[in-house]
């Protein structure tokens, strides 16, 4: 049965709502923002979705990305990564053993040396591919899941 | 860890379908079949590209 059919008021925009309000609890927590929203049901797949999709990433020896200078790309993957919100840090703390965001520039500076090599054991499994695939993927879900949220909000959207 | 190449495609397909699905619509008959169309198409074009790519690189 339709969700909108069981909550019809769930279907309009709350006009009282600060849009940044639902934008900020998707953040915090996947599927939070439409939960707020009145659509629990649907907040509650968000959140399985994305939990799963992050375990399956950390637990394929995905890694968390690293700031690094020289490589551009580096920042939006690492803006990717914390788009999950609090939720990264697990994926951070599985990859360097700690909360780390930027690499060192000087590549004799020993925590420079020390995350590379933690990143490199993570390299060499062979499901880290998937596992970055994932991590990434989450990330992403989340960015799409914090905009629908605002869209919500803003009655641009059912 | 999941090793096999193809249950992790299953999963990582069935994870997006589901949340495009409750992204996109919103009744269970629509999302039912955005879960079958989607994730099938996903599973199924992998296997033809890899099937495809099977020769690469060449001897």
């Amino acid at each position: 049965m339709s969700e909108t059919v069981l909550d019809p008021a769930a279907s309009a925009p709350r006009a009282s709502v600060d849009p940044w309000i639902p934008c900020l609890l998707a953040w915090l927590a996947p599927g939070l923002g439409h939960a707020y929203l009145g659509r629990k049901g649907r907040g509650a797949v968000f959140f399985v979705v994305v939990l799963a999709t992050l375990g399956l990433g950390i637990s394929s020896d995905g890694a968390a990305a690293l700031i690094d200078p020289h490589q551009p790309l580096t920042y939006l993957a690492t803006f990717d990564n914390l788009a999950v919100g609090p939720l990264e840090l697990l994926s951070r703390v599985a990859t360097y053993g700690r909360i780390v965001y930027r690499l060192p520039e000087d590549e004799a500076d020993p925590r420079h040396i020390e995350l590379t090599d933690r990143l490199r054991k993570k390299v060499r499994s062979v499901t880290f591919e998937y596992g970055n695939t994932f991590l990434l993927t989450a990330g992403l879900m989340n960015i799409l899941l914090i905009l629908d949220a605002f869209d919500i909000a803003t009655g641009r959207k059912d | 860890m999941i090793r096999s190449h193809f249950l992790n495609l299953v999963l990582f397909s069935g994870l997006v379908a589901v949340f495009f699905a409750f992204l996109t619509q919103n009744d269970s008959r629509s999302r039912a079949r955005v879960i079958l169309i989607l994730g099938g198409s996903m599973v199924v074009l992998s296997l033809i590209v890899a099937y495809v790519m099977y020769p690469f690189p060449l001897p």
